[in-house]
């Protein structure tokens, strides 16, 4: 897992006032937070949306709106309405108090402000923020294993979508799937099947580089997405990845025990049409499901010329002919089939 | 503070009839807001007479809004005494209270504007 570098917390004031703008700046210092100011409701809306602090400070009496309305929006807004907001008032009548907390305030100081106090509920604010975003990014994490999960995955599958076609760049993907996973869990037990997940993602981790995605998609199977990455690139990782997972030395009740794993990849240019999260997905399970059948333990790539069995060179690359319409196979899949 | 026949003695300021001692900032001696205090007084005196001048001109909803500002920013500063004589302006103005009243009252807050001293500011 690359989890995301914290940043020094930003706070943003909006408050019409240039002595509040730098007051706050110098009392804030002290808790090295990153200040940035605004002078009207419109503005401070704008900054909002772009930068998405840690925390707004907001002034009840601005010229164009008044502070209420300011965070009516900030609350209706999709992408800033997770922000704490404390207000500045130098109105202290309870009905005021009571109208921000109701719209989504987290708190307020009155003006002018008593620095200890003011730097306490700031600190407050952003204790709450901060275990608000753990939370958040809990439920994007695997248990078992650490890495990221399923939800997390569609969520950064469709931004990285976004983000590679804006910027012209080829986004990479590869599903692993653990071979013969119910058969390792039936002859040694679950939690030997869970040590192997565990171990698995490790590998997985550490041969990602720090800018791919993770993921324990679901079961034994494992997506990384690679970011700004071509289809050769992408064929490597899976060479490295299979011969990775073959070096994993298991021992139980005095046995060794190998796993391997078989894998699909693609990349957003070995692909036609529209490039949704589906068709991405679907493709590289389609070429996952060629590695299935083509005997498992290898990898095999989708691309504009069809399957392609990646290294070993005993097959001759493109004479494996997918399926036509690749579907998700629940029964199959980890199902060893000893033939 | 307000006028007495004679000057007393040690009283350094007198205008307009109100006598005030010289307000100092409370932050002063902390080095991280000296520089900032020093700004925010420099301020003052244009600040004195922009409200005087809007109140001439009748224009009370500036006075209002420049009442209210000081109010919000002068404590922070360390003149607790800026935040007071603003508030009482404010809520004069806001009442709607008589020509006199509000007349009063910014000469306060504008006496109290002009008394106050920072080291390092004329």
């Amino acid at each position: 897992m690359t989890p995301d570098v914290p940043n020094p917390n930003r706070v943003l004031v909006i408050d019409d006032s240039e002595f509040i703008h730098k007051l706050v700046r110098v009392r804030l210092r002290k808790e090295g937070l990153e200040v940035r100011a605004e002078y009207s409701g419109r503005e401070g809306l704008e900054r909002s949306l772009e930068d998405v602090p840690d925390l707004i400070l907001l002034d009840v009496d601005l010229p164009d709106m008044d502070g209420f309305e300011v965070c009516r929006r900030l609350k209706e807004n999709q992408t800033t309405r997770h922000i704490p907001v404390i207000f500045l008032t130098g109105n202290v009548t309870t009905e005021a108090k009571v109208r921000g907390l109701d719209l989504g305030a987290v708190d307020y100081v009155t003006k002018p402000f008593d620095d200890v106090e003011l730097r306490a509920r700031v600190r407050a604010a952003l204790r709450t923020k901060r275990l608000q975003d753990i939370l958040e990014q809990q439920s994007y994490l695997d248990a078992l294993t650490g890495l990221w999960n399923r939800a997390y995955l569609n969520h950064r599958v469709e931004a990285e979508l976004k983000v590679s076609s804006r910027y012209g760049r080829s986004l990479g993907i590869v599903i692993g799937d653990i071979d013969h996973f119910k058969n390792l869990n039936d002859t040694y037990g679950h939690l030997f099947g869970d040590v192997v997940l565990q171990s698995l993602a490790e590998v997985f981790r550490v041969q990602a580089r720090q800018s791919d995605i993770v993921t324990r998609y679901g079961g034994e199977e494992f997506v990384l997405l690679l970011t700004d990455t071509q289809l050769e690139g992408a064929m490597g990782l899976c060479e490295r990845l299979g011969a990775a997972v073959e070096e994993r030395l298991f021992v139980v009740r005095d046995e060794r025990v190998t796993v391997t794993a078989s894998f699909g990849v693609t990349t957003t240019e070995e692909l036609d049409g529209e490039l949704t999260p589906e068709a991405l997905l679907g493709a590289a399970d389609a070429a996952l499901y060629a590695s299935k059948q083509g005997g498992r333990n290898c990898s095999h790539a989708k691309t504009r010329e069809g399957f392609v069995r990646i290294g070993s060179g005993d097959v001759p690359p493109g004479t494996f002919e997918g399926p036509e319409t690749p579907k998700r196979r629940s029964k199959d899949r980890g199902t060893p089939t000893r033939s | 503070m307000e006028v007495s026949e004679a000057v007393p003695e040690g009283a350094l300021y007198a205008f307009r009839g109100t006598l005030v001692e010289p307000i100092r900032s409370q932050y002063e001696d902390d080095p991280d807001m000296l520089e900032l205090v020093q700004g925010f007084a420099a301020d003052l005196p244009g600040r004195a007479q922009e409200i005087e001048s809007r109140l001439d001109a009748s224009a009370l909803e500036d006075v209002q809004r420049l009442a209210h500002q000081l109010k919000g920013a002068g404590g922070g500063y360390g003149f607790p005494q800026i935040t007071e004589a603003a508030a009482t302006l404010e809520q004069a103005i806001k009442e709607g209270s008589g020509e006199n009243v509000i007349k009063d009252r910014t000469r306060v807050l504008c006496d109290t504007l002009r008394a106050v001293t920072v080291s390092g500011v004329p």
